[in-house]
């Protein structure tokens, strides 16, 4: 919209709102009987999301399985709770400062 | 928007695992039941979780989202038989002395209680980050 960056930024809170619900959906089939732990591979997925593709989600390897078929951690799913919600507070505070750039350049072309 | 979809993913977890408890405490408030409607003793009754796509109709016509939602796909109810107590003068006891109390172990219960209890709370844990998430991008708004 504004520029390459926010551009990319924008494109990187979406990979992130999607990787979020993924775990939110781990989560709350932490008790399912024979359900498996959904992720994206975030670099693969940032390259194909630049050619218009939908992010596809993909079983993360080497995760032990419960007798029940189950193989949701909630350790690793609370680590990347909190990890998904940082980096995305990060990019949402650099888009802003992209914002306030411009509208700094704007308010200074009226003073001219 | 796949956050706010996130949280209707969040909402069925906690809805879920509420039922379970609720099942759970059932069972326990009934460990001594000896007449139920259908007759016999109380059977110990468990849920049985399965994953189910959550997607609003409209988005759905659009793209194929990831992530998946819970729900409560039936109520088994335990088959095994009765727990036999030698208890002569009570009502329900037959012609040989003996009650047939429900099968179920109260520790066991507990456990599964807490389990249902941490389950929730890390349903709610994911609500608070999506939300704050959300908030976060409202606040690009006010810049």
């Amino acid at each position: 919209m504004l520029d390459p960056t926010t551009s990319n930024l924008q494109r990187y809170m979406d990979l992130l709102s999607t990787r979020q619900k993924l775990v939110a959906s781990n989560i709350a089939n932490a008790d399912t009987p024979g359900y498996k732990t959904e992720d994206i591979d975030f670099q693969c997925e940032y390259a194909s999301l630049l050619n218009g593709q939908a992010p596809l989600a993909y079983e993360p390897p080497g995760l032990p399985e419960k007798p029940d078929g189950n193989n949701v951690s909630l350790d690793r799913e609370t680590r990347m709770l909190a990890e998904n919600a940082m980096r995305f507070n990060v990019a949402s505070n650099l888009v802003t400062g992209q914002i306030k750039t411009i509208r700094s350049a704007i308010d200074e072309g009226k003073n001219g | 928007m796949s956050l706010l979809s996130a949280l209707q993913i969040s909402a069925s977890g906690m809805a879920a695992q509420r039922t379970r408890a609720e099942m759970l405490v059932e069972n326990m408030a009934n460990a001594d039941t000896t007449r139920t409607p259908e007759g016999g003793p109380y059977k110990r009754k468990d849920v049985v979780f399965s994953s189910e796509l959550q997607t609003s109709p409209f988005s759905a016509v659009f793209q194929h989202e990831a992530g998946q939602g819970v729900r409560i796909a039936s109520v088994a109810q335990d088959t095994g038989p009765p727990e036999l107590r030698y208890l002569p003068g009570h009502p329900d006891a037959d012609a040989n002395g003996y009650v047939a109390f429900p099968r179920l172990n109260p520790a066991e219960e507990m456990v599964d209680l807490l389990n249902a209890s941490r389950s929730y709370e890390g349903n709610v844990a994911a609500i608070t980050a999506v939300k704050d998430m959300i908030t976060n991008s409202v606040s690009i708004l006010k810049s």
